[in-house]
């Protein structure tokens, strides 16, 4: 590489913790999505996955600079904040390219807003898009909210780069978790494949 | 910033390097870079000029504006953006700058 001659990208930068927020809002726009026969979902002609049952509601997840993910989400019963959510992730928090230390980066900004301590539940290594990635459950709880949420995040690789998926299960302190909405969202990432190369990988 | 963590490789690719630039003094900087495990060069500028300079320090405001700056190797600046980085905007802006100096190597691209 010649030493003097590169080009220089310059950020003027307004210091503040909240870069990479992410902002759920419903479905609002044209419809992204067609329907198989085998009964999966194409999403945008991009990713081809296995839908939850119809009682869960589309979401798209807007993640800034024109990317917008999906996911679903469902009401559970019992009192505020029982709900599941779930997404795909094609830019989880973090910046590492190795799983364990994406991690790391990852439980540092997950549900931030939230201000919980989180207990690693599981670690563990999976198979997911067709390659080895790494699956961590945890729990978090809120003590003054009266709030905990299980939640459930999976590594794996797109190309060069860590994409993910996670879901989330909220609970009023005394409430149980619904194992079943675990078992759909495995469903949906073990379903999942990508059908064409992303942006970085055509670059 | 993470954006542009996650990018750095390609950057390289492209022969392009990041820095950013912050009014914030060199202590609050280093805690934000620890946080967000950014690796590339943060630039203090507590007095300002060097965003004076490229027009995004607004007027009675202790902070810079958001601003994107492309310079080439000759310091011309070649791309301005306000507000948050387009990740892939800027990357196809320095593919495009790349693929020009490997046409023309005195134009600085990565022969």
């Amino acid at each position: 590489m010649k030493g003097k001659t590169f080009f220089i990208l310059c950020l003027f930068l307004m210091v503040a913790l909240l870069a990479g927020c992410t902002t759920f809002q419903t479905e609002k726009k044209g419809v992204p999505y067609r329907l198989t026969a085998q009964g999966t979902v194409i999403w945008e002609d991009e990713f081809e996955f296995l839908p939850p049952p119809p009682d869960w509601k589309l979401l798209r997840v807007e993640v800034g600079e024109n990317d917008i993910n999906f996911g679903f989400t469902r009401s559970d019963p019992g009192r505020f904040p029982s709900m599941t959510s779930f997404a795909y992730d094609e830019e989880p928090f973090g910046c590492s390219t190795k799983f364990e230390e994406r991690e790391k980066e990852f439980f540092k900004r997950f549900l931030f807003n939230a201000i919980l301590q989180f207990q690693v539940l599981e670690k563990k290594k999976v198979q997911v898009l067709g390659a080895e990635g790494l699956a961590v459950t945890v729990e978090g709880k809120d003590p003054v909210r009266g709030e905990k949420v299980m939640a459930k995040v999976i590594f794996g690789k797109r190309g060069d780069r860590v994409v993910g998926f996670y879901i989330t299960q909220w609970r009023p302190m005394d409430g149980t978790y619904d194992p079943a909405a675990f078992d759909i969202f495995d469903k949906f990432v073990s379903s999942f494949k990508f059908l064409k190369k992303s942006f970085y990988e055509m670059l | 910033m993470e954006g542009h963590q996650r990018n750095l490789y390609l950057y390289e690719r492209f022969n392009a390097r990041v820095l950013g630039v912050s009014r914030d003094d060199v202590i609050t900087l280093k805690y934000w870079a620890k946080d967000l495990d950014l690796t590339f060069p943060l630039l203090s500028n507590v007095t300002s000029f060097l965003g004076v300079s490229v027009g995004a320090q607004p007027d009675g405001r202790p902070i810079f504006s958001r601003r994107t700056i492309i310079i080439d190797h000759k310091g011309i600046i070649r791309y301005v953006r306000d507000g948050s980085p387009e990740y892939k905007d800027i990357l196809l802006f320095l593919k495009k700058l790349n693929e020009e100096g490997r046409s023309n190597p005195a134009a600085g691209g990565k022969p």
